[in-house]
């Protein structure tokens, strides 16, 4: 194996070669050094010794969420954070004393607090208050110089117009927690840091990526103790660093009417439940409330944590928007569905008749009418009007359970309605195949005629409701529901706007719409109707009440009477409408839980949104209706009278868009010279 | 027979010398970056840094007395052991900063990119001396070693660690061209991988990749990341001036201005506390290393020998070069060690590994 070194040898001028580039390597490596250390060392020096260098988010203005009207309805508020910078922090003891004072807590929970950021960086602040007054934040400037480390941070949190009662709809904001960063990285593929806030629920969630905007970043110079000193822009020693300014969110305009979803709102104090409002034309929500409800306010300004509890424990579920979140038994509301869907199918027509003695017998089991003592001979205009159970049996008894999903479906029941707001649920609409594959057990005909009466498993959420009636009131074209008209840019340009989509629509007979219709209406108008109570002035209601048992009773039990039941028991009431009956603008639908009686319970607050939607962009048209209603004319008399004497719906008070001759929009608000929205400090 | 006197008479003490006083400046150092102000959670670092270097000096003692003939032996099956172990740290490594780099038996984690770095250096040695060993190399005698390099190297830069599998292709070049590559491959060569970096950059990289070479070439490109990084080194390296501050007086790295003081950058804490002086000495030493490397490199007497010692130098240099030119700005932040000085048990033990197998072969040297 001897003998290689000749050719060992032979690879001296690589080696060579190789040792020249080393020591040339070297060369230029201590030529850059000494330019460091020795030519730029003692400006290095100084930067080091005197000057600190930090980089500050510039943390991007959130877009805002305007109604309908051009009406603000969340603010970005500046509020203040006490915060410690430990590595600046000088005479501990005296210091956190003094602070502790001023903060009015113990020294104690301050040193806990920085005990617990021990592990990091000591240049991090540590946030020792959140949202200090404005006191506060006046002595701790003051007496700036006896606390050394300590400082004020300036954070903007999210406040919203009117607090709980667009809760569920607006969403609030919070801020990530440092676990949770990855997961939502994932989520939205965005480079999440410390400190963001993100939407969560309602629009806030849904448009998050558009409201949010870019934050952008600033290069300090702070002195030895943690002052800013200034703003550091690229030059010769920092050649490399530029600051970035941030890049406002975008904001979103609503088609929800605030007047409208006050209305409901209120309407709804002490109740727990859902209303949800449409515009029968064009599916665009005008106002939707969900109750119990929160102050969304709070998730941002820091007293979160204990909120959030208070939330979560809370047997009621606040957090929950009952609008689209929550499934609910329709009960009488569904029964319009069951009348079409026999009078189109040939099972009954406006003359067949049923005489109703309180209960119809099938098989072994009596079904009970909800008037124990019966409603004598009914057609199908009269079980309507007064909801008579035993009329829908006898088409329960008749009708495949398929048919009805059928026609349900038409109506968009069982089905996301695609509104663009996070976690819509489908609701239930049973067929055979749902029971077969569910449960394994085939379909029983006594389910059917619980189902005609929108009960057992026949579930709606309250969109879906509405949607059915704005169906109903258009006959047959089913809308998309969107709460969102445009979104726009802050110098007004509009960057997305949602136009009005069609689901789909469906043909059936013209004469079984008029049946519905006419039914409709007897009910809130004419004598002996179920909605009677909700009659109102200038609003021309057709409607139906809805009860639905949330448990089912024992015989005896059924007829007791629903308040003096364990509230957890009680039945939900429900009230679906659309107005005016001559030609129908708004579509409303109103669940209360545990409210025994539809039309006690939802009853006014179908009427207060009506009359507050109508009274505001109907008033003209209002003096026809109010005619029409002293005339106390039925329901073929306001027919013949539309007919002949036309008066033109016209819209009122509605927020045109106004456009300059350049095209572009026009708003009525104003917008700072920056281009933010301005918006004033909550107190 | 193995004489144990014999062996200690002709034993090599250089390398294990010059490492030994390298790693005593790199541990004076590290304790120094992690206890120049206020306590903070990297305290114990230095001991376990210190239990590593003993660790790793006896696997390399060890390694020293091995006869050379089998390294030549074990070419081909290390180079299997660390193929597998890459294959094992892209199916159940563990992550580490957004790079999945480590495998782990029981408490202990381990690099496996690192013994790659060996076992190429091994095995292409071993190929280079064995097919055709008078031939100058051109693209056809290129073409296996190519391949035998590429596989791990690929493996590595889609953990993602782009710094070591570019380490290893330098590696594997220095070595073919000492081993005589011919002058046109190299021309040819060095054109095809301008187009093919070019089409990297626009096509293989992960986001991050690219923008720490981005912020290089253009820093306005994204301050945020390696461009404070970048400029917060420099301060410190600058600041160092003439002198240096002294031990345990650096404020950029106490401060964490410094991202990962303890590693990539412990050259710039250096030469904060130490100044001109300081890096003139510690450069010395390195270059002292490498020209005692080369000198065994030309005067062993078989080629096998020789190539692994130039290869060794060429995992040594380019540790040592690309740590310190990004730390001073002359390149960019891709990640790199300080040999025998970064924090980092894996890559001191590599060095005890090549220290040992250097030493072996200088010993043999000697044996007739």
């Amino acid at each position: 194996m001897f003998g290689e070194d000749d050719l060992v040898r032979s690879h001296q001028e690589r080696a060579d070669i190789i040792l020249n580039v080393i020591v040339i390597s070297f060369a230029i490596l201590l030529a850059r050094l000494w330019y460091l250390q020795i030519y730029h060392g003692k400006m290095f020096f100084n930067y080091s010794l005197e000057n600190r260098l930090r980089k500050d988010v510039v943390r991007a203005p959130r877009g805002m969420i305007f109604s309908r009207n051009n009406v603000l309805l969340t603010h970005n508020v500046p509020r203040f954070d006490a915060i410690i910078t430990p590595q600046y922090l000088e005479g501990d003891d005296e210091t956190i004393g003094y602070l502790s004072k001023i903060l009015e807590t113990t020294p104690e929970s301050i040193v806990k607090t920085l005990k617990k950021y021990q592990g990091q960086a000591k240049y991090i602040p540590v946030v020792i208050k959140k949202n200090i007054s404005r006191r506060e934040v006046a002595i701790l400037e003051t007496e700036s110089s006896k606390l050394p480390g300590v400082s004020v941070e300036t954070f903007i949190s999210r406040e919203y117009t009117d607090k709980d009662s667009g809760a569920h709809l607006l969403g609030y904001i919070s801020e990530i927690s440092q676990e949770k960063i990855p997961r939502y990285r994932d989520r939205d593929k965005y480079d999440y840091k410390q400190g963001d806030f993100i939407g969560q629920g309602g629009i806030e969630l849904q448009y998050d990526l558009e409201i949010r905007g870019q934050d952008g970043y600033q290069f300090m110079e702070v002195d030895a103790r943690g002052r800013a000193r200034r703003h550091v822009t690229s030059d010769d020693l920092y050649s490399g660093i530029d600051n970035k300014p941030a890049e406002p969110g975008k904001n979103v305009r609503l088609t929800i009417d605030r007047d409208v979803q006050l209305a409901a709102y209120h309407a709804l104090d002490g109740k727990d439940g859902a209303a949800v409002a449409v515009d029968v034309e064009s599916g665009e929500i005008i106002a939707m409330v969900s109750r119990p409800a929160y102050d969304p306010s709070n998730f941002s300004t820091g007293l979160s944590s204990n909120y959030w509890g208070q939330l979560v424990m809370d047997e009621k579920r606040p957090l929950r928007d009952r609008t689209i979140q929550e499934h609910y038994s329709p009960g009488s509301t569904f029964k319009p569905l069951t009348a079409i869907a026999a009078l189109e199918e040939g099972i009954v027509d406006e003359n067949t008749k049923v005489v109703c003695n309180g209960g119809y017998r099938m098989g072994g089991r009596v079904f009970h009418c909800w008037k124990k003592e019966g409603h004598g001979v009914v057609d199908v205009l009269r079980a309507l009007k007064e909801s008579c159970d035993v009329y829908f049996y006898s088409i329960g008894n008749k009708i495949d359970i398929d048919v009805i999903y059928k026609y349900a479906t038409l109506f968009g029941m069982g089905q996301r309605l695609g509104i663009v707001l996070p976690r819509e649920t489908k609701g239930l609409i049973p067929n055979r195949q749902w029971k077969k594959e569910q449960t394994g057990v085939e379909w029983q005909k006594g389910e059917t005629l619980s189902c005609v009466i929108g009960q057992s498993f026949v579930n709606v959420t309250p969109l879906q409701l509405t949607m059915f009636y704005a169906t109903l009131a258009n006959e047959g074209k089913l809308w998309r529901p969107h709460v969102v008209k445009e979104v726009f840019s802050n110098s007004g340009q509009v960057l997305k706007r949602v136009e009005p989509e069609l689901i789909h629509q469906f043909k059936i007979h013209k004469r079984t719409w008029d049946i519905v219709h006419e039914a409709l209406f007897n009910t809130a108008n004419a004598p002996g109707g179920t909605a009677g109570a909700s009659k109102g002035i200038g609003i021309q209601m057709a409607a139906k009440t809805g009860t639905a048992q949330v448990i089912s009773f024992s015989a005896d039990k059924i007829f007791n009477k629903c308040e003096n039941q364990e509230y957890k028991y009680r039945n939900n009431g429900l009230f679906a409408a659309y107005a005016p009956a001559g030609s129908p603008k708004i579509a409303v639908s109103v669940v209360i839980e545990h409210g025994c009686h539809g039309a006690s319970a939802g009853g006014p607050v179908a009427k207060a949104i009506i009359s507050a939607y109508m009274n505001k962009y109907y008033p003209s048209y209002q003096k026809k209706i109010i005619a029409q209603e002293n005339a106390k004319m039925s329901w073929s008399q306001i027919q013949e009278d539309n007919r002949a004497n036309p008066v033109p719906m016209v819209l009122e008070n509605d927020t045109k868009d106004y456009f300059d001759e350049t095209g572009k929009l026009i708003r009525p608000y104003t917008l700072e010279k920056g281009g933010q929205v301005q918006t004033g400090p909550l107190e | 027979m193995f004489n144990f006197r014999e062996e200690l008479k002709r034993y090599d003490y250089s390398f294990f010398g010059i490492c030994t006083a390298i790693f005593i400046i790199g541990i004076l150092n590290l304790y120094s970056a992690t206890h120049s102000q206020g306590i903070g959670p990297e305290e114990g670092l230095y001991k376990t840094q210190i239990v590593w270097f003993i660790l790793s000096w006896i696997v390399g003692i060890v390694v020293s007395f091995i006869q050379p003939k089998n390294f030549f032996r074990l070419a081909y099956p290390s180079y299997l052991i660390s193929v597998v172990l890459l294959v094992m740290v892209l199916v159940v490594g563990h992550s580490a900063l957004g790079g999945q780099r480590w495998i782990g038996f029981g408490s202990l984690k381990f690099q496996p990119s690192e013994i790659t770095k060996i076992a190429m250096v091994l095995i292409l040695s071993r190929w280079y001396s064995k097919a055709s060993p008078e031939q100058e190399i051109g693209f056809r005698e290129l073409i296996i070693p190519f391949l035998i390099t590429f596989i791990p190297a690929m493996m590595i830069i889609v953990q993602p660690d782009l710094g070591t599998g570019m380490l290893v292709m330098l590696i594997f070049f220095i070595i073919t061209f000492y081993r005589k590559l011919k002058w046109k491959t190299i021309t040819i060569m060095a054109i095809i991988a301008m187009i093919g970096a070019t089409v990297v950059y626009n096509f293989g990289l992960r986001e991050y990749q690219k923008k720490r070479i981005t912020t290089f070439i253009d820093p306005e490109f994204d301050a945020k990341g390696s461009g404070y990084n970048a400029i917060q080194s420099k301060i410190a390296i600058g600041s160092g001036q003439f002198f240096g501050k002294g031990f345990r007086r650096s404020s950029q790295g106490a401060l964490n201005y410094l991202p990962e003081n303890h590693t990539d950058f412990i050259f710039a804490i250096f030469n904060e506390e130490h100044g001109f002086v300081g890096s003139i000495f510690l450069i010395a030493l390195y270059i002292a290393l490498f020209y005692r490397l080369l000198w065994l490199a030309s005067n062993v007497n078989k080629i096998f020998d020789s190539v692994v010692v130039v290869g060794i130098l060429a995992i040594f240099f380019c540790h040592t070069m690309i740590n310190m030119s990004m730390v001073s700005g002359l390149m960019p932040i891709v990640g790199v060690p300080l040999p025998l000085m970064s924090y980092g048990g894996s890559n001191l033990l590599t060095f005890g590994i090549c220290c040992g197998i250097v030493t072996s072969i200088s010993n043999a040297r000697n044996l007739f």
